[in-house]
């Protein structure tokens, strides 16, 4: 049977270590390898920092939905916030061969993301951002 | 985060302790500017006591080793934990700094 757990986080920075701590148990109570439950933990992690830094432009307080589901050998991530639309599957790639002097800081957050996962699907309804991960347990 | 610095001839070794992330990696950027401001030219960051780095503690990583590197100075990093390596591998960062798996390996790296 599918494990889930919906977490709703305001949009404030420390809110995040709630998260961290429910991926923390979620991946212990399944015994997920080391590596997957930081793997995990860093994707959420990069993508809930940024709709909180930057997808807000009032200060009220907004939810953050997360859904975390295993579902036979995939873990199965549903983000979803009213914040400004962005779509990460868009953003540009860091350029990871340029020398160190050159090397632009900034864009690892998403780049990361998409290279841990091994699905990502983003929708826009109903005035919400829909953001959609998988990931195949190793 | 909790950050402990000691000196092994003239090589500064920061030895990291707990997370370095959206609310740590500010301490971590302080102490590089400190040491480029004495003038360290050799920086090791210890990451045995790490267990978790997101990118804007990568992010520091990367303006430490461009502000050493605009000083003709050198960072090294040791003792990564094993499941993160693949994130510092993902993020180009095993072409730009030399990783050695303990910290004496890493100071001999300096000779």
């Amino acid at each position: 049977m599918d494990d889930v757990v919906v977490l709703r986080l305001s949009n404030h920075l420390p809110d995040l270590d709630r998260l961290a701590e429910a991926v923390e148990a979620f991946g212990e109570r399944h015994g997920f390898p080391r590596k997957m439950i930081y793997q995990v933990r860093l994707v959420l992690d990069e993508l809930l920092t940024n709709v909180i830094s930057y997808g807000f432009s009032d200060d009220k307080q907004h939810e953050i939905e997360v859904e975390m589901r295993l579902a036979g050998s995939k873990l199965l991530f549903r983000i979803e916030d009213d914040a400004a639309p962005f779509d990460p599957l868009q953003a540009n790639s860091p350029d990871l061969t340029s020398s160190v002097e050159d090397r632009a800081i900034g864009g690892l957050g998403i780049h990361l993301v998409r290279k841990l996962m091994d699905l990502v699907r983003y929708e826009r309804r109903e005035g919400k951002n829909r953001l959609f991960l998988e990931k195949t347990i190793s | 985060m909790e950050l402990v610095e000691k000196l092994n001839g003239d090589v500064a070794i920061l030895v990291l302790n707990g997370r370095l992330d959206s609310n740590t990696s500010k301490i971590l950027e302080d102490k590089v500017m400190d040491i480029l401001r004495q003038g360290s030219k050799k920086v090791l960051m210890d990451f045995q006591d790490v267990d978790y780095i997101n990118s804007t503690g990568l992010r520091v990583l990367l303006l430490a080793l461009q502000q050493l590197k605009k000083n003709q100075g050198r960072l090294v990093l040791c003792c990564i934990k094993d499941y993160m390596k693949e994130v510092f591998e993902i993020s180009g960062y095993t072409e730009i700094f030399p990783i050695f798996a303990t910290q004496d390996e890493a100071v001999q790296g300096f000779a």
